[in-house]
């Protein structure tokens, strides 16, 4: 599909180029390049993850100590309480780890890794941006209407979320669903934009088992986001109409299911993990090769594993219903795919420490991210085994248990992950080293505290305590003296986590404006950004490049040089 | 290109026609009141239906191949979605996947109760 590549500037491109005579408006808002759309994807994720923090940091001081005057937000009353949990739940997942890991990265190194000079679409993929912003403002506008923002948990179930006498936020509930239905139609346009370019704009000799891992996993999250979108969005419309125009889609007085939205949400939710995790998964699989000097161990084998594992997501919603009254017997059938989908995964992570086994290590900030990863996820993992058995899950459902299984899976791939592609592409994006030294204290601050925001829910979750709820004083059995200690110690954890990110955020700008000039390739990498300037100018190449063999060949035998690049004839 | 469209032009009233025959067997047939025959002239031919609007009118025929394998797609995850929801949404034992429990459990007590339920029933057929 040569043709897509256009050598010669199209009219619509052609005002960019000029960059000169560009107002800032024309140049970094209403830009169509795709590393400037990129960077809109990334700022705002990031914007939107301070938000998320702030909340969880609010409700967290609630439950640790309740009826505080929090610093900062002042009383946590327990509308707010419902609310802030919500929202925290679902900016986390819709506004930080789609925007950040697919979007961002995905618009970033799609051109750049498979060696062409804009997205295909350009226009789609600003518009794409535009829509996205647009869903955050309606979001945060929730919080600022009569009754507030909408607390009926981030999965929206009814008949609490369709009827405004249960959920109290006539109008909070429907910008809340609004929202999400429009950031789904951005990430629909962006997702045609990824798979598209990806498929036809390659540079000439790359094949397909030549394309870098990362870019086969957005692509596969993509087709995985495409499919599985649909239901929620007309489940989505429904329940606006039960919302607003009182409807019984979903109202069981009237004849309505509302197991029926469970079962669109999650067979929409439950792809949506495997969405967010494989592009992180493919970051990792960039990083530990690089400096590991190690080709991949199994390049196919995690390509299959990956689309096994898309195929599979689709197969297993229904395992976070399991006490919601489906059918016992349909119990049976999910709980067999659900604990079949950990082969694959397990798969992979057996192909990542095969890996890194006899490579040339190098702990560089990036890949102490990328093996927190495999290890952090692990524990998501192995978790979610007891889940996925539905006679465990019968005893854990809702509880805290299930809490810390699902930070275990999100943020190794929302945070870890987004933080290991940005030091490691950091100075790609902005021509600029991070400074190792404070990447490190930033790593060590963020990890260990995790550990101890997380391990203690587990433990709380085991013992009975369940989620969404706003002061457990009132429970007896859960306000124990050793219970509440561990609450305490999970939020002073959150507050001494939240507290280091300031250090990425300082190091961040103090390595933007007086970081050591990155070379063109400072980690010695085979993939084709690296061949373009660093930061890649408009249209990324004045010549674009051809590839010749593989993205992993590190360490080949018989060469001077330990790495390869795609794009060096022998 | 015109000759095409030509060719195209009297395919459109020939399909047409092939459906309208189509649509009175499907008609006709159940009238037996026979099972298997009902079965195959109402399903059987609605899914004939369906390929000849699909190929011809909708023009996946002459479409590339995997504008067709997008839509098989679309069909099997279609199909893996009410498989998976069938038995909560739809009951096996009551009249034919209507969800009379709902019905009676949660309606509210009328005169003509009985005479209402039928109606609904028949509705929903």
């Amino acid at each position: 599909m040569a043709e897509l590549i256009p050598t010669q500037p199209d009219p619509g491109h052609e005002d960019d180029h000029h960059h000169g005579e560009q107002s800032f408006v024309s140049k970094y808002l209403l830009s169509t390049d795709h590393k400037v759309i990129a960077m809109q994807y990334m700022f705002t994720g990031m914007a939107m993850a301070l938000i998320g923090g702030f909340m969880a940091y609010a409700f967290r001081m609630q439950l640790a100590f309740p009826g505080m005057d929090v610093p900062f937000f002042g009383i946590v009353t327990p509308a707010n309480y419902v609310a802030l949990v919500t929202n925290h739940g679902a900016i986390m997942i819709f506004w930080v780890a789609m925007p950040v890991l697919i979007a961002a990265f995905g618009n970033y190194l799609i051109p750049l890794m498979v060696g062409c000079d804009d997205m295909v679409f350009p226009k789609i993929n600003r518009l794409s941006y535009q829509v996205f912003l647009v869903s955050a403002i309606v979001l945060l506008s929730s919080f600022f209407v009569e009754g507030g923002g909408f607390g009926g948990a981030w999965t929206t179930y009814p008949p609490l979320s369709a009827k405004a006498e249960y959920n109290l936020t006539p109008l909070g509930s429907s910008l809340f669903i609004g929202a999400v239905g429009i950031e789904f139609i951005a990430f629909l346009l962006g997702g045609i934009n990824f798979i598209t370019t990806a498929m036809n704009s390659r540079a000439p000799g790359m094949k397909l088992y030549d394309i870098p891992m990362v870019i086969w996993m957005i692509v596969i999250a993509s087709i995985l986001f495409m499919v599985s979108v649909g239901p929620l969005l007309a489940g989505a419309i429904m329940l606006i109409f039960d919302q607003q125009l009182h409807t019984a889609f979903y109202d069981p007085n009237r004849g309505g299911d509302p197991v029926l939205w469970q079962h669109l949400f999650w067979f929409f939710g439950h792809p949506e993990v495997y969405v967010v995790l494989l592009p992180a998964v493919g970051i990792t699989a960039e990083i530990i090769t690089v400096f590991s000097r190690k080709k991949l161990f199994a390049y196919r084998t995690v390509l299959n594993t990956a689309i096994g594992t898309g195929v599979l997501s689709f197969c297993v919603w229904a395992h976070h219903q399991f006490i919601s009254g489906i059918d016992p017997r349909m119990a049976n059938v999910f709980t067999l795919t659900t604990l079949l989908i950990s082969i694959p995964i397990a798969e992979m992570m057996f192909v990542y420490i095969a890996t890194l086994y006899g490579g040339a290590i190098r702990l560089t900030t990036p890949m102490l991210w990328a093996l927190a990863f495999i290890f952090e996820f692990l524990i998501g993992g192995v978790t979610g085994i007891f889940l996925g058995a539905s006679g465990a899950d019968i005893y854990m459902h809702d509880t805290y248990f299930v809490l810390a299984h699902f930070h275990y899976t999100f943020f190794p791939i929302a945070i870890i992950g987004t933080y290991a592609g940005v030091t490691y592409w950091f100075p790609k994006m902005f021509g600029k080293m991070m400074s190792d030294r404070l990447g490190k204290l930033h790593f060590w601050g963020t990890i260990i505290p995790f550990n101890f925001i997380f391990i203690p829910l587990f433990f709380l979750g085991a013992g009975g305590q369940h989620r969404r709820i706003y002061d457990f004083q009132n429970f007896p059995a859960l306000a124990g003296e050793g219970m509440q200690d561990l609450r305490i110690l999970a939020t002073v954890s959150l507050v001494v986590m939240l507290g280091f990110q300031v250090v990425f955020f300082y190091n961040f700008i103090i390595s933007l404006m007086r970081g050591e000039k990155a070379g063109k390739n400072p980690w010695k990498a085979n993939t084709l950004e690296w061949t373009a300037e660093s930061p890649p100018p408009h249209g990324n190449w004045k010549v674009l490049p051809t590839v010749y063999r593989g993205p992993y060949e590190y360490s080949v035998p018989g060469r001077e040089k330990d790495y390869w690049p795609q794009d060096e004839p022998n | 290109m015109s000759e095409e469209h030509e060719e195209h032009h009297t395919n459109y009233v020939k399909i047409w026609a092939i459906l309208v025959v189509l649509l009175a067997i499907s008609v006709a047939g159940p009238e037996l009141e026979i099972l298997w025959i009902t079965l195959i002239t109402a399903f059987g031919i609605a899914f004939v239906k369906a390929y000849i609007v699909v190929q011809k009118f909708m023009h996946l025929g002459d479409a590339p191949k995997f504008v067709t394998y997008v839509m098989v797609t679309c069909l099997v995850f279609m199909m893996l979605f009410i498989a998976g929801t069938a038995s909560d949404i739809y009951k096996s034992n009551g009249e034919n996947w209507y969800k009379i429990e709902s019905e009676w459990q949660y309606m509210p007590p009328v005169a003509q109760h009985d005479e209402g339920h039928g109606a609904a029933d028949e509705e929903s057929h």
